[in-house]
């Protein structure tokens, strides 16, 4: 086999990751049909359980709990609340709460129709689904690599937000030493105030360690690249004015139905073009480097289609009303599969065998392969 | 960092939110996103552009450099924060990090506070893996929670207090109110008869059926919140107030840098 | 290398250093002493020009580095010449793994890819980090996080290495670790490094050239062992040679005892004051104690009997158990076996299921960072607030605190006392409840020698006025100033107890200088030696 296919163990690119996710969930975003939002749940929980890093965080399985919740609010919304779909098929006649005419339209109660269920089943599956691939991205490449590729003109946010993740967990331990010490003042109490008094010392104190922290950056030369000359931060600040003013007005074309269309669209575009140059104009001088970036290879292009190709897809079969694609509401029948979708979900799937295998599960492997092996010898 | 530029971009910013959050009742019935919002596709629109306005704000805010000092103590109240939204994540709404965020928000000032906020909001989306398409409507949101804090009128002791007191209740519903917004034309039809979103319904249509909506099923999430708040404000904004004061005022931001020759020294 | 020239330093009109006038060589480690608050760290934040640059102030004169003005240069653009460590290591970190705290320096000043790369190994096997490349800060040791501290500015390249009290913070253990790494830097790559100490004993014999500090004025350059003669400040090694008027002074435990012959023989049979055995019954009893904590078994099996005016030190390792031992007498961890009791017999309790409020009639405990127990803006307040707390007649804890310091200023806000007079503040509250027990977690850390000596005198008098006293602490010089018992663990079993110079004086690890200049004398401190000579003639 080429080494392209099997590339050595290594972190791949997050934002190839993060690509093959927002893919997904945009392929999500376009079906209501519950077996393709199923398929792409199972691909999402095949890659992670595949090429999840040991020893980070699982954020699919709280993201498939919190879909659940919602698959759930919406049935108990429908039952109790009734929806927009009208069904035929009656499954139980609540007791219906008698509300004033001011109320219009609203209703407590009455009739719960499978057309009805069903429905809000789909729809709550499809941000389940849009959820899930989001917690597969967030397990399969944390969000905080992300960081280290924010462009120039947002380096003190990036800093900053680095500088957050670090002393949170201290702020979490210092909390829990705070409290222990109150207790040797005879302070047992768990009363809102306390968590003020609480507060109070772990912040100040957390401040005064800032300064520190500030001392330690400014010695190490953090600020020390002049990245935009005076030229460049007028242009990007130019640019946002006009790509958020273009942004302004293209929403307002967008809004009201009487503004000529060249207002709307082509506007908003224009103004989201200058906003996004209006980043990289800033980046364009930076003279900082980076240590070890992640390179972007093969696998990262591989990964990157195999979220793009359902997506593209999806939105295809969308616009041009694919059998499938939202099934029909009333009277209820089960849902076609086309297979051209599930193939194109399936693509997705490849990111599990196109994807290097993180280091530290590399590891783990060799090590249960060779200690099976041992064991095998030994008998 | 308040030249007029930034404070033009932070108001376009505020109009380009207030589409955001508001296109229900705003589109008239025939315009473009009417009619997109007979699909989802205005909801996506919005939340792509609600990221991007939200890099853009922030790039411009920080255009002129942010020192060492100002970076770690924004990174350092962002992640006290995001900790405290960790550590009550439990809790069916119940933010004490709003607490912090107005208190804060109240000493940095308007635009550290929304740089505060926006980042606090940030540190706990990566904190907590969750990263998705909310992300930047709630660091605009928490933004304006911190802002508002900072523009609020000068007042000193316990009139600060309550002041702040009731700026914490009103902000723990508004959240609500305007956090429920960016996802309701999301639930289309499997909304309660009569509070869903109707594309094209028109203003009054669509604030009556979002008020049903809000009221029968966020609010009981978000009452607590607020009220939580603003307990919280009461008892406890009085002291960290002082001690947040205290210690920016010990970072001396603004000291005076001197150099003078050795033939000056007064001795 | 370093040029101070007529540099005076003021903030906000006050006078912190005046006409410093010092020229620092090249390849030479210096050491810098003096008290707390007398213009050390000022004098260290000047080189890199974070005085005034960062903090704010007026310098007088001209600080340059390596030909650099500081007044043209801010700290950041003497990163490449300049490497300024502080005190905690972790408040310094600005990312959470090894190699990416090394490459931060490097990134911000634009080294190239390759070459960082590069650099940052050679800076792992440098310090002996390479072990733990990949580990998250947070996990590693202090001595570890330390050397990444070191590490990180050291990565830049630059030739000075400025670091203000790098061990204050460590154990012993740790600071030997990170004290060795400075010396190869030192003597392999031939850096300048500047120090300040307040541990002497730790690094006095690493020392080039020491500057003396006092009240703002600094010294001349002066030679170690001629500086450790007019110092104010000085280890119990100097103490001795001072005492025995020793010329040149030894500034290492092996110098002095090759000149103690003569002492240890004159020593020879005199017979050492016995302590005191104490009768009264215990007031805090640890039986057969075990303490989990995540799930790993700290303590297993401790037993431990403390009497009125006892002064018991619990020593041992990072990690032996010696916090959670404390922790448990005041119920702040259920034993899982065994049991625990404070207090006379005549109203013990059982710390783990009592309310704080009865605990603190019995047991005091004084933690590691005595900030975390105050919370006020000024000392009257805190003085107050432990009035109310403990139920007292309005007055008591400031009469305490008195006694204990006296002149404290009631307005003063308790984070901008030093460290020695924050530790007398949390000491006062703790006592003012009188409780029969007096439990102090690593009393000593960050504390100079006159904090030190006056922590030790009031320690004394506690025990004489009938406290039961248990201290946790790695400082083994207190262990021999202050403790009648001392008691010694290790992986959360007890492997020593019994009387302070038994257990100290025979102890390679923690023996304290005197010990070792007399072995096999059984003399602990300067004192004993002298009254020691007393006796014998």
């Amino acid at each position: 086999m080429s080494p392209a296919l099997h590339p050595l163990p290594r972190l791949l690119h997050p934002a190839a990751w993060w690509l093959w996710g927002v893919g997904l969930a945009v392929a999500a975003s376009r079906t209501l049909n519950p077996f393709l939002l199923l398929l792409i749940v199972a691909v999402a929980t095949w890659v992670v359980l595949e090429r999840r890093e040991l020893g980070s965080s699982n954020a699919l399985v709280a993201f498939l709990v919190i879909g659940l919740v919602a698959i759930g609010l919406r049935i108990v919304m429908v039952t109790l609340l009734g929806g927009g779909v009208t069904g035929r098929v009656v499954l139980v006649r609540l007791p219906e709460v008698p509300l004033p005419d001011w109320t219009s339209g609203v209703r407590i109660g009455g009739p719960v129709t499978l057309e009805g269920t069903l429905f809000a089943v789909y729809q709550g599956l499809q941000l389940a689904t849009i959820l899930a691939c989001l917690g597969a991205v967030n397990a399969l490449a944390s969000p905080r690599r992300l960081l280290r590729y924010v462009p120039a003109t947002l380096y003190e946010i990036g800093t900053a937000v680095v500088v957050a993740l670090t002393f949170a967990p201290q702020l979490v331990e210092d909390a829990q030493r705070v409290r222990t010490a109150r207790r040797l003042r005879g302070h047992s109490s768990r009363s809102l105030a306390e968590l003020g008094r609480i507060a109070v010392p772990v912040l100040v104190g957390a401040l005064e360690r800032s300064l520190d922290l500030a001392a330690s950056m400014e010695s190490r030369g953090y600020g020390r690249a002049v990245r935009r000359t005076a030229r460049s931060t007028r242009l990007a600040g130019v640019l946002t004015l006009v790509g958020v003013g273009g942004v302004v007005v293209g929403l307002y074309g967008l809004l009201d139905g009487t503004s000529p269309l060249l207002l709307g669209m082509p506007t908003l575009a224009l103004g989201v073009a200058c906003a996004a140059a209006a980043l990289l104009v800033g980046a364009r001088r930076d003279p900082r480097t980076h240590y070890r970036r992640d390179p972007w290879g093969l696998s990262e292009w591989l990964v990157a289609a195999a979220g793009v190709v359902p997506a593209v897809v999806m939105i295809v079969a969308g616009t041009r009303h694919w059998d499938g694609i939202v099934p029909q509401q009333v009277p209820v029948e089960l849902p076609a599969v086309p297979l051209v979708l599930v193939a194109a979900i399936l693509v997705g799937a490849t990111a599990a065998w196109t994807a290097p295998v993180p280091p530290l599960l590399a590891r783990s492997r060799v090590a249960r392969t060779t200690s099976a092996q041992r064991e095998l010898v030994a008998s | 960092m308040s030249s007029w530029r930034t404070r033009v971009v932070m108001v376009l910013v505020l109009l380009v939110g207030v589409a955001a959050f508001g296109w229900p009742f705003l589109a008239s019935p025939d315009s473009e996103l009417s009619q997109m919002g007979h699909s989802t596709d205005a909801s996506f629109l919005f939340v792509a552009l609600m990221g991007l306005m939200a890099l853009a704000l922030l790039a411009e805010m920080t255009s002129g450099g942010v020192d060492a000092k100002t970076v770690a103590v924004l990174g350092v109240l962002a992640a006290a924060g995001g900790s405290l939204r960790v550590l009550s994540a439990g809790t069916a709404g119940l933010e004490p990090m709003f607490f912090l965020l107005v208190v804060a928000g109240r000493v940095l000032g308007a635009s550290l506070g929304f740089l505060l906020g926006a980042l606090a909001l940030l540190a706990s989306a990566f904190l907590t893996a969750g990263v998705g398409p909310w992300t930047p409507f709630q660091m605009i949101a928490a933004g304006w929670v911190c802002l508002g804090a900072g523009l609020l009128p000068a007042a000193t002791g316990r009139r600060e207090r309550w002041m702040l007191t009731a700026y914490g209740l009103v902000c723990g519903l508004a959240y609500g109110v305007v956090m429920n917004l960016w996802f309701w034309p999301f639930l289309g039809d499997s909304a309660p008869a009569g509070a869903g979103f109707v594309p094209g319904g028109g203003a009054a249509v669509n604030l009556g059926h979002y008020a049903v909506f809000y009221v029968t099923t966020s609010l009981a999430w978000d009452l607590p919140r607020g009220l939580l708040t603003a307990a919280l404000t009461l008892l406890a904004s009085g002291s960290l107030l002082r001690a947040l004061r205290r210690s920016l005022r010990q970072a001396r931001f603004d000291a005076p840098v001197v150099f003078a020759d050795p033939a000056q020294r007064s001795l | 290398m370093i040029v101070f020239d007529d540099v005076s330093i003021a903030y906000d009109e006050q006078p912190v250093l005046t006409g410093a006038d010092v020229v620092l060589e090249e390849g030479e480690l210096t050491l810098v002493v003096g008290p707390t608050g007398s213009g050390k760290s000022t004098l260290l934040r000047a080189i890199n020009g974070l005085v005034p640059h960062f903090s704010g102030g007026t310098l007088h004169g001209k600080v340059t580095v390596d030909g650099r003005d500081t007044r043209t240069h801010r700290p950041r653009d003497l990163a490449d010449v300049v490497g300024f460590v502080l005190q905690d290591p972790v408040a310094s970190f600005v990312t959470d793994t090894v190699e990416e705290e090394l490459a931060y320096g490097m990134e911000a000043l634009g080294v190239d890819a390759t070459a960082m790369r590069r650099r940052v190994e050679e800076t792992l096997d440098l310090l002996g980090l390479a072990d733990v490349r990949s580990r998250p800060l947070r996990s590693l040791s202090g001595g570890q996080q330390q050397r990444v501290a070191i590490g990180a500015v050291l990565a830049s390249g630059p030739r000075i290495l400025v670091l203000d009290e790098p061990t204050s913070a460590l154990d012993p253990v740790a600071a030997e670790d990170v004290l060795a790494s400075l010396h190869r830097l030192v003597h392999d790559l031939g850096l300048t490094v500047v120090v300040a100490e307040h541990r002497l004993e730790r690094v006095i014999h690493h020392a080039d050239r020491v500057l003396l500090i006092q009240d703002g004025r600094v010294s001349a350059l002066l030679d170690p062992a001629e500086a450790m003669v007019a110092s104010t400040i000085y280890p119990p090694v100097i103490g001795l040679g001072r005492h025995l008027g020793w010329s040149p002074l030894p500034l290492s435990v092996r110098d002095a005892r090759r000149r103690a012959g003569d002492l240890r023989a004159s020593l020879e049979g005199v017979a050492t004051a016995v302590a005191p055995t104490l009768a009264a019954a215990p007031v805090a009893t640890a039986a057969g104690l075990v303490v989990r904590r995540g799930g790993e078994p700290v303590l297993r099996g401790i037993d431990l009997a403390v009497r009125p005016g006892e002064v018991v030190a619990v020593m041992g390792r990072n990690g032996a158990g010696k916090s959670t031992l404390l922790g448990s007498l005041v119920g702040q961890h259920a034993p899982v076996a065994g049991s625990v009791r404070i207090g006379h017999a005549d109203h013990e309790i059982d710390p783990a299921r009592a309310r704080p409020a009865e605990i603190v009639r019995r047991a005091g405990m004084v933690p590691q960072d005595p900030i975390s127990i105050l919370y006020t803006d000024s000392v009257d307040e805190e003085c107050r607030a432990a009035d109310r707390d403990f139920r007292l007649p309005a007055g008591t804890t400031r009469a305490v605190l008195d006694r204990i310091a006296p002149g404290l200023d009631d307005d003063q806000h308790p984070r901008e006392l030093s460290e020695g007079q924050r530790l007398s503040l949390a000491l006062s509250l703790i006592l003012a409840s009188e409780p029969e027990v007096v439990l102090l977690d690593e009393p000593t850390r960050g504390l100079d020698y006159q904090a030190k000596r006056r922590l030790v005198g009031l320690l004394r008098d506690l025990a004489g006025r009938g406290h039961a006293i248990l201290l946790a602490t790695h400082d083994v010089e207190l262990a021999a100033e202050v403790a009648t018992r001392v008691m010694v663990l290790a992986e959360g079993e007890v492997v020593a107890d019994g009387p302070a110079a038994d257990v100290l004086a025979g102890s390679p690890a923690y023996a304290p200088q005197v010990a070792k200049i007399l072995h096999p004398l059984r003399l602990l401190t300067v004192d004993e030696v002298v009254a020691a000579e007393g006796a014998a003639s």
